[in-house]
């Protein structure tokens, strides 16, 4: 029965594999690309947006829309994932990895941090943006989780703090689409204010306050996730 | 350039067919961390800078932590934790 | 035509996972080696040979790289990730009840 069934199934991936490479043999290798939208936005985003980073300058100015709609869907999964895994013990604890690991990341992290950062402010500079150094963000509370023990990351960082960031990031977000409204523009316009020239840290408009807003909502949103995930792995030794 | 493409593309498929046929589920996901990283080594290549941090920070990073907090928690019946029940 | 190659063998193989494994963990692995597969092949089919699309002033430069594919693909990256968190809760919560991993014990829940 199992046999059949996977001799089946490799017969039946093999045809559709030899189907999907007619199909794609198909497809012309080189689009047609004057006077295209991509073309536009090449030759004007600098001078529209401010950002050099054309890439950014989609994601947080000419699509900022979508980027609304994908931290909507980060979101959603966050309230799933919490609405199923709450439980009513208070977490965790463990006590974290060896002396020596502690004190090197205790070095390390405040680095970590400056990275992060560093990426989420030049979005529209250098490679990056609000997503990337966001989820290194993320990373840091799940650093505190695995090498100083979950209580650590609780008193440090706490739930409270983390809701805080994530609720506060995406109403700030959806407050700097309204301001774009309310002078005369469309939701989520590019304010352009506070230039200081291209290539400046301060410049390209409302893109890197976008960046930092998006940034720290995908940071909390993802260490929520991973603190309601390692909640019942630790369950001995609470006494907070 | 070119001979560089081509080996990582042969370790890409490598480590993919390893990540899912492997015996132990943590070996896999270890399988598919380096799979990430593969990933990222190639879209630097074709020149997509963004793309490939993204990648590196979640594929590499964040999947590898969820899916460690997971296999940590999943209890499976008789079998040890970690072994497959084929 | 080796990424399409490339591309179909690595879709295949995740289908396969998804398709064929007793373990949902390998099914969940399956689906991100799928996604990698789709990202590779769109990443490689908008390369044009041409610069990374990130420019020092703002002076015309000819011969970059498309980035609205790129941007596509960064949010894409994104959301992979959050379906395939929310995937694994969903494991867990079922092997609350269960006790195991195989989907195929999945079907007596329902009758107890």
């Amino acid at each position: 029965m199992s046999k059949t069934k996977h001799v089946i199934t490799v017969i039946v991936l093999s045809l559709l594999g030899i189907t999907m490479l007619i199909a794609l043999n198909k497809i012309p290798n080189q689009f047609e690309y004057a006077n295209s939208i991509s073309q536009h936005i090449v030759n004007n985003a600098v001078k529209e947006t401010g950002s050099l980073n054309f890439v950014t300058a989609i994601l947080y100015d000419y699509r900022a829309y979508d980027s609304l709609g994908e931290s909507t869907i980060i979101f959603g999964a966050v309230s799933g994932i919490v609405l199923l895994l709450s439980r009513k013990t208070l977490p965790v604890s463990s006590h974290g990895l060896s002396f020596i690991v502690k004190r090197t990341f205790g070095m390390l992290t405040p680095f970590i941090f400056l990275f992060s950062i560093y990426i989420i402010t030049h979005g529209h500079l250098s490679p990056g943006g609000g997503f990337q150094g966001g989820v290194i963000l993320g990373a840091i509370s799940i650093i505190f989780s695995i090498v100083y023990g979950s209580e650590f990351d609780y008193k440090r960082y706490t739930p409270t703090t983390k809701t805080l960031l994530e609720t506060g990031g995406a109403l700030l977000f959806i407050g700097l689409g309204f301001l774009g409204i309310f002078f005369g523009g469309n939701f989520l316009m590019n304010l352009r204010f506070l230039n200081m020239g291209e290539g400046s840290l301060i410049s390209a408009g409302s893109i890197p306050f976008i960046n930092t807003v998006i940034g720290f909502k995908i940071g909390a949103g993802l260490a929520i996730i991973f603190y309601s995930m390692i909640q019942k792995t630790f369950k001995e030794g609470v006494d907070l | 350039m070119v001979i560089l493409k081509y080996l990582l593309l042969l370790f890409l498929l490598m480590t993919a067919f390893l990540a899912i046929n492997f015996k132990e589920v943590l070996v896999s996901i270890i399988f598919l961390s380096i799979f990430s990283i593969i990933l990222t080594t190639l879209y630097l290549i074709h020149n997509a800078p963004d793309v490939a941090l993204a990648e590196a920070v979640i594929g590499a990073g964040l999947n590898t932590a969820i899916f460690m907090s997971v296999i940590s928690q999943v209890r499976d019946g008789k079998n040890s934790i970690f072994r497959e029940d084929d | 035509m080796i990424n399409n190659f490339v591309f179909v063998a690595l879709f295949l193989l995740g289908f396969y996972a998804i398709l064929v494994k007793k373990n949902l963990i390998k099914m969940v692995i399956g689906l991100n080696i799928m996604e990698g597969a789709i990202f590779y092949w769109f990443i490689t089919l908008t390369d044009r040979g041409g610069l990374i699309p990130i420019v020092k002033s703002s002076q015309v430069v000819n011969n970059l790289n498309d980035p609205i594919p790129q941007a596509l693909i960064l949010t894409g990256i994104v959301i992979g990730a959050s379906t395939s968190a929310f995937l694994l809760t969903l494991i867990i919560e079922l092997n609350k009840f269960t006790n195991s991993t195989n989907p195929d014990q999945l079907g007596g829940m329902l009758e107890d």
